[in-house]
């Protein structure tokens, strides 16, 4: 195969230089490749893609406020932030309640309550009373209404709202706050919860990691060195819960691990005294023996198919060579196990640590994690923004280990079962 | 060739996968009807390239491939109508034997009956008329091989393409089947473009043999023009054994010239397509040499020899000496003829017929 | 595995204890779900073995736990609600599931195909997108889709319900039916051409009843992930559209009554009709499989 002279490019049959009609047919066919791919790749990102980025608007997005109190925002600028403001402000907000309808307040007093807890009802009360006042000066007669407005503190939190976007709900979920003019302060004490959170997120995670390792990898040694009918059997035991309804699993603790369980049943019946029966559910411990039995298959079937490739003789050949069975294990058979290692721990790692149902159902006030949190901001508080600001923090996190993982395994050596 | 003039026909058929190196360079080749042509050469010579092209699923970047007079680079494959036996076989796996058989015919909405009747003539002629409803994977390599040879013919194409069908059989059957193709070829008298890298399968099988190296056919001949009489070194390399020696051509006359070898004196040679001052490669076929510790008569061709190793071999005895400084030189001496005097160490002579004894060009 | 004759104590105790840890672990596996399907047959009220189940007394036993899930209620005995919830939670489950299941299925083979061209641009990041909801915490997408879904007024509808589901199920069809296309003979094709078969009677002759097997264990995933789906349904799900898991759960959360382990049970032994379906289809595809390699 000699290359052809530069100056004589090579011509197909109708004289076009086959470089651009192989590029032509080439480009056909990517494009009919891609057109294969298409719809799904559009029905992803419109089902999926797309509300996960409307987690992101929601996140940063702050401009309810400035479009309801446009002229108060407006004044904002020009206040000092020492003393209480002056006319020109109050008249402001006046004209800025005034045009807004109820819903509108409902929803700004919700938000402007989270800066601020106060703001709520004195947005009522006072839109409520508004109609009292029929001119202005509006400084005396809307202080007269509510004596919060002669606080400076109130009008000073606004400032944490002046523009459209906001990091605040960030700060938030790491028990952070804005200040005067957005600087950045701690929260006060009461209201620290969420480092605590994220602490016990990963402490959850880790731990169950640990133990699913622990536990898996014995399991997986033991499936993979057994001949093959008797290692199908026993593999049985950790496809089927792998293939049954989470609820299923969680139904099927509860009834094991209450206070009148068939656990405690068992050890009273073995002379436990009745007022001594474990609790073992509702709490810290029965959201880390759950999460590990149900998060156990994710270690063990990685870690097994690392095993399974890895034929007996280099153990043979390590004994033969003069090591004791415990070296050769240490030393020649642990290392290769390291990628399923890696892949196992990554995975479960990354499920655990978006777990919501399981902490939900028996995790008791002690062993709630991010996840429930989230779920209690979107539907209890409606705090969404606040929601949606943990998510895209959990988001980043797992998106990050499911590069590692991709580095270790590559996406496309996923299986299944 | 026949009246009509050539059943498959490439005319200056140029292939490049890249735009940028030619895999087929400059293909001209005739074939006949009824002929069974090989295309032998190295890996990566581009021989598949070439049946692809004519099976339709390449296209030729330059130049035309014509069926039975007419061209047929816009003709899908699959109304091309050739036969083709894959590397692989690529059986259907999820087809019977009896189904793959018949998908064929099935595509061309042949009647159930008829369809039945050919499938069974087809396997019996392949002598696989008790495995029809097996699968693929319950058949043996050899098995499967012959299935894909009844499947290849069963839609009687007027032409057969067969890409190293045997490569991945044993010795044994691989010469069993040989013979079984080419009787098959002989009583249907199909026109059969054969591909292997395997010389012996070759020879024994082909009308002609092309052979490719480097995109280009070096020889097109039949098996025994090919043999005694090739053309380039690359084909007496590639064709058999070969013993090289390395001169220079010297005046030419009526065909024969005589080759300098420095220090080693000269000899006398065929010249094959090398002219007056060429540096040459000399080829010497090893049954055609005879060694004898007596020096030969002057009128013979003959050099200087000493046996270096003796190989047993059975029917004939490899014999490994030094000549003219190439101490690779082979000779094959009949089991019947060896003498007690041919041992490691002796020193006497080789020679040859000056007609056996060919100059070609030169390879370093 | 046995252990040689010449191994030491310390080998014999290491090596029992062992087997002893992966007895544990395999029980701690698989016993939660062995010990709901006895109780699920229950006669008492409570969520423990009574003594006459333990001594194996017919008198413990009874179907009405069934009976009540089922709503058929004239026991008595029993004083929990009793309705068809569950009935209609399993129709709801099951139109939801398979929608979007043959929803899913059909667009994953579909790109699965155009994936596995080896001229496809961008594949990997394209693999990575249609991968992700695999990835995503339920809860994040569960409250994505309901920030989004709300706008267009998709909640509470089977329709919002089913798109996000599907959308949940196409990884696994797209990562099955992709490793099945990898292990695909492209000569085949090439082979079905030459016998005279067009591109279409290629696709469905050859190349589809090949990956097959693939294309409905991609398809089973994406069942069982919509039908034991909660979290979305949870933000989604209006009264019109309680699913299976959904009432489930809120059972769970009022009060556990062995109703629910009836449920439960039949959950389990879905799984495993569904397990075993997966395992025969593996077998198949490992047959046809034995012959080109
Ligand atoms: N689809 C392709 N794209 C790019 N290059 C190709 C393609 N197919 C073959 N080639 C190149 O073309 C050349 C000839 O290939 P071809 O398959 O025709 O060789 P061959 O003679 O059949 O070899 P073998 O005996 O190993 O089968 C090789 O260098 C190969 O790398
Ligand atoms: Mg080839």
């Amino acid at each position: 195969m000699s290359s052809v002279d530069q100056n004589q490019t090579l011509m197909t049959q109708d004289g076009v230089p086959l470089k651009v009609s192989l590029k032509r047919s080439q480009r056909r066919s990517k494009m009919r490749a891609f057109m294969l791919v298409f719809p799904l790749l559009a029905f992803i990102f419109i089902s999926f893609i797309v509300p996960i980025g409307s987690l992101f608007t929601r996140s940063v997005d702050d401009t309810l406020v400035n479009e309801v109190l446009p002229l108060t925002f407006e004044e904002l600028k020009n206040w000092d932030g020492q003393d209480v403001p002056g006319e020109p402000m109050f008249a402001a907000m006046f004209m800025d309640l005034k045009n807004a309808d109820k819903i509108q307040i409902g929803r700004v007093s919700t938000r402007m309550n989270y800066e601020k807890s106060g703001w709520k009802s004195l947005l009522k009360k006072t839109s409520r009373k508004m109609k009292n006042i029929d001119g202005p000066p509006y400084k005396e007669q809307m202080l007269k209404i509510h004596k919060r407005w002669g606080k400076v503190e109130f009008w000073q939190s606004l400032t944490a709202m002046k523009d459209p976007y906001t990091l605040g709900y960030y700060l938030n979920s790491v028990d952070l706050k804005y200040g005067y003019n957005k600087s950045i302060e701690q929260q006060p004490e009461k209201r620290q919860v969420y480092n605590l959170l994220w602490k016990r997120t990963l402490l959850v995670s880790l731990l169950v990691t640990v133990f699913c390792l622990l536990l898996g990898y014995p399991v997986a040694h033991l499936l993979a060195t057994l001949p093959l009918s008797k290692s199908n059997l026993l593999m049985i035991c950790v496809l089927i819960p792998f293939w049954t309804s989470l609820l299923v699993r969680i139904v099927s603790w509860m009834v094991m691990l209450q206070q009148e369980g068939v656990v405690n049943d068992t050890l009273v019946a073995f002379g436990l005294p009745e007022e001594w029966r474990l609790p073992m559910m509702y709490n810290f411990t029965g959201t880390l023996i759950v999460m590990t039995q149900i998060l156990l298959p994710f270690m063990i079937l990685p870690i097994y198919s690392v095993m399974k490739t890895i034929p007996p003789s280099y153990m043979r050949a390590a004994q033969n060579l003069g090591a004791t069975p415990t070296l050769a294990f240490l030393r020649v058979y642990m290392p290769q196990t390291l990628p399923g290692i890696g892949a196992g721990s990554i995975l479960v790692f990354i499920v655990a640590i978006g777990y919501y149902i399981t902490p939900e159902l028996v995790g008791g006030k002690d062993g709630r994690l991010i996840g429930n949190f989230i779920a209690f901001h979107m539907q209890n508080t409606l705090n969404w923004g606040l929601a949606a600001a943990m998510g895209v923090i959990l988001l980043a996190g797992i998106l990050i280990l499911y590069w590692l993982y991709d580095k270790i395994v590559g996406i496309d050596n996923m299986k299944m079962g | 060739m026949g009246s009509s003039g050539p059943f498959v026909r490439y005319e200056n058929v140029q292939k490049s996968y890249d735009g940028e190196t030619l895999v087929v360079k400059n293909l001209n080749l005739d074939i006949a009807k009824g002929e069974f042509v090989t295309m032998l050469g190295p890996s990566g010579s581009g021989k598949t390239t070439c049946l692809m092209m004519l099976a339709g699923f390449e296209t030729a970047t330059h130049g035309d491939i014509m069926l039975d007079g007419k061209p047929i680079n816009n003709i899908p494959p699959h109304k091309r109508g050739i036969g083709m036996v894959f590397q692989n076989y690529a059986l259907f796996p999820h087809m019977t034997v009896n189904e793959n058989l018949a998908f064929p015919l099935s595509v061309r909405k042949m009647g159930k009956a008829d369809t039945e009747e050919k499938v069974r003539r087809a396997l019996d002629m392949v002598q696989m008329g008790q495995f029809g409803d097996r699968r693929p994977g319950q058949l043996s390599g050899g098995q499967q091989q012959r299935v894909a040879l009844a499947r290849a013919l069963v839609f009687e194409p007027e032409l057969v393409l067969m890409d190293e069908p045997l490569g991945a059989l044993d010795k044994q059957l691989r010469e069993h089947m040989q013979y079984e193709i080419k009787h098959i070829h002989e009583s249907l008298g199909v026109t059969v473009v054969y591909v292997t890298h395997d010389q012996s399968e070759a020879l024994t099988m082909s009308n002609r043999i092309a052979v490719f190296d480097d995109g280009i056919i070096q020889q097109l001949a039949d098996p025994v023009t090919l043999y005694e009489k090739p053309e380039n070194s690359f084909v007496a390399q590639f064709i058999g054994e070969n013993n090289k020696l390395s001169g220079t051509v010297g005046a030419i006359s009526k065909g024969v010239t005589t080759v300098d070898l420095g220090k080693h004196g000269s000899i006398k040679a065929a010249a094959v397509n090398v002219s007056k001052g060429d540096k040459t490669t000399v080829s010497l076929r090893p049954e055609r040499i005879e060694f004898s510790s007596k020096k030969p008569a002057a009128s013979k061709p003959s050099l200087p020899a000493k046996v270096l190793e003796l190989i047993y071999l059975g029917d004939h005895i490899r014999c490994r000496l030094d000549v003219a400084g190439n101490d690779e030189f082979i000779v094959k001496v009949p089991n019947s003829s060896l003498s007690a005097d041919l041992k490691p160490g002796v020193k006497g002579h080789v020679s040859w017929k000056t007609e056996d004894c060919r100059a070609l060009d030169f390879v370093g | 595995m046995a252990l040689p004759i010449y191994a030491t104590t310390g080998q014999k105790v290491w090596h029992y204890t062992y087997l002893t840890i992966c007895a544990f672990v395999l029980f701690f596996l698989i016993a939660p779900l062995i010990v709901v399907i006895p109780l699920s047959f229950t006669s008492g009220v409570f969520l423990s073995f009574t003594p006459e189940m333990l001594s194996l007394d017919p008198e413990g036993f009874s179907l009405k736990w069934y009976k009540n899930m089922l709503g058929m209620c004239n026991d008595p005995s029993i004083k929990t609600m009793c309705s068809d919830k569950w009935k209609t939670g399993a129709i709801n489950s099951a139109i939801i599931a398979v929608a979007a299941t043959a929803l899913s299925t059909g667009l994953g083979t579909v790109a699965a195909i155009g994936l596995s061209n080896p001229l496809m641009p961008f594949r990997k990041i394209i693999m990575a997108t249609l991968i992700s909801p695999l990835i995503v915490p339920l809860i994040i997408t569960a409250s994505g889709m309901f920030l989004f879904y709300a706008k267009v007024n998709l909640i509470g509808t089977y329709t919002g319900l089913i798109l996000a589901h599907a959308a949940l199920g196409t990884p696994f069809v797209v990562i099955t039916v992709t490793a099945t296309l990898s292990g695909f003979d492209r000569n085949l094709v090439k082979a079905s051409q030459n016998l005279g078969a067009n591109v279409f009677t290629t696709f469905f002759k050859v190349q589809m009843p090949l990956i097959l097997p693939g294309v409905i264990s991609g398809g089973l995933f994406a069942f069982i992930t919509s039908f034991d789906e909660v979290v979305v349904v949870l933000f989604m799900g209006g009264p019109e559209t309680v699913t299976l898991p959904r009432q489930m759960w809120s059972g769970i959360r009022q009060e556990i009554s062995p109703t629910i382990l009836a449920a439960a049970t039949c959950l389990v032994l879905i799984s495993i009709l569904l397990l075993t379906t997966l395992e025969l289809l593996r077998r198949r595809n490992e047959r046809l499989r034995g012959i080109t390699h």
